[in-house]
């Protein structure tokens, strides 16, 4: 909306009307007007509100289209006959459109995609005939935006009601799930046209930020019981910017409008009344009075344009907040590090490794004031602090043995400015690992540690990080080693899972209060307790990491954690934050799950946020809806890293809708997931593992047996065939995914530190790592095309990804199964001798891969190299090389990556569809 | 209390922290007072008794007699519930408690 009248051809006037919330177009030669803007002028956005898509049009309009699809030939994808939602119970064949996707295509770039399409820009159809609802779109080739916006129009004054996205049902049974299929974005949402100001095409949040289970909200809470899809918001506000992402635009003038009732801040779905004086609340209906200032240009100092303000054409925008958001000035931030020097922690190299990471980051560490402040401790069984005078060069050591009651040893210089106490802290953690080379003592005091660190901070908080390889076993905090082979696997073992001791939970509490945040970092070869010692970072809005077994003499577990820790250190942090998430009137937000502290019934605590946490909120419907669309809106107050209070806002605006098939035809399988992940750990905690794993079945069921009871001729009998939505064909197999995960997967030999561990991945992970988590990619490398590996216009090529089942493992192929935290190199027993030689160099291979100058080698590390930066998150997956004859632990750990097929008594997707497909039939719906 | 907390007038580290150390005192002194009932053959008390003295005892033994604030708003209703059961058999007992006061004293 940014000023249409300058991009007005000479001779045309746009004036603002207020009833219509849109720009007028006056022709000053004629006096003709119009809405849509002036044709010649092919920039010009179509009108306000973003052309509703082409499922608009009425029956007589499909009939019409059917024709135009007749004489413009059908090419591939129009031959599909045009189906009506109300007519829901036609099977249809299930799309080809795989020869149309480019899977290469990193994923951002299909959400950069999927934002224009939900931006609804009628021109932008005509470029992407692969989008799935194509045959529609195919039908109107020839028309102009201007002209999209006129017929738009029309139907907007018609009252025409906004038909939702259309459905189209598939058989489970007929259709495998193609893997490609997970990276489509989720079900354009349609909102109806009006509700948003800005044509931008940013005016609804990008998935990566915040998307909803389901893209129409059900009108009430009966519709959404009978769908038995779970509704809910996964959100990662803090997404990290990959290269070419959108910066989030800020708002530097402190004008912070917001409703006066329900606080909700100005967003681009808000309606402007009275003249442009006042403005309607898109939550409460409320109308509040614009701020003066709200048309001031401060910097020029002069009116400025209101349409251009971010907050009124962004859905991700950040706002500097004024001193009525502080309740101090802004922190600095602080870094602690604990560091394990017990005999363990000093043999395995995780010492040595750790500070030489510190030491090689601490140029990365964000420090752009020369505010943050760092302080060392180490401990055994007692506290090491190091004494650091600013300006100094040297550092001094001062033991605390007392670990009952922690004391600082020394009131200053425990705690130094990064730049000032540059040089001392350089010594010190160059001698470090050598200081304690000898050091024999066995047993860690990280309750203790973690108190002193607690007490050097706690006036100004900040992030610790704890680095520790062995079970806290003294002082407060001791844990006990409860690891029993015998209990797991059966109906106790998700009692190793919930915390052990009391003290990691109030200490969270405590560090929750005092804005402190725990980043645990964990690398015991034997039992260490992650699932208690995961407490703390799950309250305190951190992070775990564990390194299994961890060895510095490996180099894979050296660079894995060097790379991880490295980026951990350099990322930028919110300190200090809370979020809250508003929805419009009769949405309620039920229940949290992620690393935060629920604070009060809906204010979540972040001491401080890393980038890329995802978290999921369940959503309820309290009323019958009556809005033609409901707004989310999450505001996260933070202090950045850099000393600045500011506010984010994520806004997103979804449609609602009465209509059974809409909804189904909107759900968004990916959210749905991850929703589901985070459901399912809570539940095996609460519950057994056993509970967790039958609701998962069940509710799979449940939606399954409700597809099929509402939109299928089948109804309540018996069916041949399992039907679901086009858009929900992944979610069995993602299902069957979480099923066969670490986490939750059936079995008595997986370490309960293992499941830990990932179980707290599943529930922390933004939806991009996670889908791979759960459903691993598997390429082939040896018959990949010509161009993968090698350098195209989105970055590196990828292979095609092959369903994740070792039916399309062949005995002389090379293979790459990876699932974002590991990635294997799969060599075929029978590989070519050129092959191997081309990629290892040698006739009997390494477990590392060289590059090598040949052009497949070449093409292969490229392939790797892309999988490792192409997702978000510090995780840097290490590779192994599995050969087909080889080490047997390591062939399972990749043969159990690939999902789709069947292991011990955990079904294949073939089985896990048939039994799916009994119950449904079996079940009385 | 527990509605205090979900309208946000109290938060829940000091509600947790407040209710806490009466949790303990309260199952003790119920405790005794069954104890007592058996102990001086009041057999209809003790049998109302008894199953709160089961139901305290196995949340002290599986140590899931504190509130905790990590937890609260994930487990309130069921919070809620149980507190408002405990309300209702107090009320009970103390109308029982006095019926049988009165009889005795009558008797006598």
């Amino acid at each position: 909306m940014a000023s249409p009248a300058q991009q007005l051809p000479p001779g045309w006037n746009a004036e603002w009307d207020a009833t219509n919330q849109r720009y007028l177009f006056i022709d000053t030669a004629t006096g003709h007007t119009q809405w849509e803007p002036p044709a010649g002028n092919p920039e010009a956005p179509p009108q306000s509100q973003g052309s509703p898509p082409p499922t608009h049009h009425g029956k007589r309009r499909q009939y019409a289209a059917g024709q135009t699809q007749a004489y413009y030939g059908s090419d591939g994808m129009a031959a599909t006959p045009p189906q009506y939602p109300a007519a829901g119970a036609t099977m249809q064949a299930p799309q080809q459109p795989a020869q149309l996707f480019t899977p290469g295509l990193a994923a951002e770039g299909q959400f950069q995609q999927q934002q224009a399409v939900a931006g609804g820009q009628g021109g932008y159809y005509g470029e992407n005939p692969e989008y799935i609802n194509a045959p529609q779109q195919q039908t109107y080739p020839q028309h102009s935006p201007a002209q999209m916006g006129a017929l738009a129009d029309q139907f907007g004054q018609m009252n025409m009601g906004q038909k939702g996205p259309r459905l189209f049902t598939t058989n489970l049974l007929a259709a495998p799930p193609e893997p490609f299929e997970l990276h489509q974005p989720p079900p354009p949402i349609l909102l109806p046209p009006g509700a948003c100001l800005s044509p931008s095409p940013f005016a609804n949040a990008d998935p990566s930020y915040q998307r909803s289970t389901l893209n129409a909200i059900p009108t009430t809470n009966a519709l959404l019981g009978k769908s038995k899809i779970p509704l809910g918001l996964v959100l990662t506000p803090y997404r990290s910017l990959k290269e070419g992402d959108e910066p989030v635009p800020l708002v530097t003038d402190t004008v912070i409008a917001r409703c006066r009732r329900c606080r909700t801040y100005i967003n681009p779905y808000v309606q402007f009344i009275d003249g442009g004086n006042r403005w309607r609340c898109c939550m409460c209906s409320l109308s509040n009075e614009v701020p003066q200032l709200f048309d001031w240009d401060q910097v020029r100092n002069q009116p400025g344009d209101r349409w251009a303000r971010p907050e009124l054409n962004h859905a991700v925008v950040e706002f500097v907040a004024p001193t009525e958001y502080m309740v101090r000035p802004p922190q600095p931030a602080v870094y602690i590090f604990l560091i394990d020097v017990s005999h363990n922690a000093v043999q395995t190299g995780m010492v040595a490794t750790a500070t030489r990471t510190i030491l090689e980051n601490l140029d990365r560490i964000p420090d752009e004031s020369g505010r943050t402040k760092v302080a060392l401790i180490a401990f055994d069984t007692s506290l090491y602090f190091f004494s650091m005078p600013p300006g100094g060069s040297e550092s001094s050591m001062l033991v605390v043995s007392d670990i009952d009651d922690v004391f600082l040893p020394k009131p200053t210089d425990l705690l130094v400015n990064l730049s000032e106490g540059r040089q001392a802290l350089e010594s010190l953690l160059g001698r470090l690992s050598d200081m304690f080379q000898d050091n024999h003592t066995i047993g860690s005091a990280l309750g203790p540690a973690l108190q002193a660190g607690f007490q050097l901070m706690s006036p100004i908080g900040g992030k610790i990080v704890a680095l520790t390889s062995t079970l806290p076993s003294v002082g407060p905090g001791a844990l006990k080693n409860r690891e029993d082979p015998k209990i797991l696997g059966t109906a106790k073992e998700s009692g190793l899972l919930q915390a052990a001791s009391p003290f990691y939970k109030t200490f969270a509490i405590e560090c929750s209060r005092a804005q402190v945040s725990v980043d645990m970092f964990l690398f015991s070869s034997s039992y260490q307790d992650v699932a208690t010692l995961a407490c703390l970072p799950h309250y305190t809005a951190g992070q775990t990491y564990f390194y299994p077994a961890f060895n510095a003499s490996r180099t894979e577990d050296a660079i894995k954690f060097a790379h991880e820790f490295g980026e951990v250190l350099a990322q930028p942090i919110m300190l200090e934050a809370v979020m809250r998430v508003r929805a419009s009137k009769s949405l309620r937000m039920s229940s949290f799950h992620g690393n935060f502290f629920v604070r009060s019934t809906d204010l979540l605590a972040m001491p401080a946020v890393p980038q890329d946490l995802s978290y999921a909120i369940e959503v309820q419907i309290e009323d019958t809806i009556t809005a033609p669309f409901v707004v989310f809106q999450t505001a996260v107050l933070h202090t950045t890293c850099y000393g600045e209070r500011r506010i984010r806002v994520v806004t997103t605006a979804l449609p609602t809708s009465s209509n059974l098939s809409e909804i189904f035809a909107s759900a968004d399988q990916v959210a749905i997931a991850t929703l589901l992940a985070n459901k399912a750990v809570e539940r095996s905690i609460t519950h057994k593992l056993e509970d967790s794993r039958d609701a998962l079945f069940n509710k799979m069921v449940e939606i399954l047996g409700a597809y099929k009871a509402s939109m299928t001729a089948a109804g309540a009998g018996a069916s041949a065939q399992l039907a679901i939505s086009e858009n929900l064909k992944m979610l069995p197999v993602l299902v069957l995914g979480l099923l066969k995960n670490v986490g939750i997967r059936q079995s008595a030999q997986i370490p309960p530190d293992l499941r830990a561990y990932a179980q707290a991945l599943l529930t922390s992970l933004p939806s991009q790592v996670l889908m791979p988590y759960i459903y691993p990619t598997f390429y082939s490398l040896h018959n990949m095309a010509p161009e993968c590996g090698t350098v195209g216009e989105q970055g590196v090529i990828m292979p095609s990804p092959l369903p994740p089942t070792s039916e399309k493992l062949e005995r002389h192929g090379l293979f790459l199964i990876e699932d974002g935290q590991t990635i294997f190199l799969w060599v075929g027993r029978d590989a070519v001798p050129q092959l191997i030689i081309d990629v290892f160099n040698l006739p009997s291979y390494e477990t590392t891969l060289p590059v090598l100058d040949n052009v497949f080698s070449q093409r292969v590390n490229a392939v790797i190299q892309k999988t490792r930066e192409m997702r978000r998150g510090p995780y840097y997956p290490h590779l192994y090389v599995v050969k087909e004859d080889g080490e047997p632990a390591l062939r399972l750990w990749a043969l159990s990556c690939l999902i789709q097929d069947r292991a011990d008594v955990l079904p294949s997707y073939q089985q896990f569809i048939s039994q799916l497909k009994d119950k449904v039939n079996g079940s009385s719906y | 209390m527990y509605s205090d907390l979900e309208s946000d007038y109290v938060n829940p580290v000091e509600m947790c922290n407040k209710l806490n150390p009466f949790v303990i005192p309260e199952a003790i002194l119920h405790g005794f007072l069954t104890v007592l009932f058996l102990l001086s053959g009041q057999w209809v008390a003790f049998a109302i008794n008894a199953p709160l003295l089961v139901w305290n005892l196995r949340k002290v033994i599986t140590e899931q007699y504190t509130f905790d604030a990590t937890e609260i708003f994930r487990s309130l209703p069921d919070h809620k519930k149980e507190a408002f059961a405990r309300l209702g058999f107090y009320l009970l007992c103390f109308f029982f408690y006095l019926y049988r006061m009165i009889l005795a004293l009558i008797t006598e």
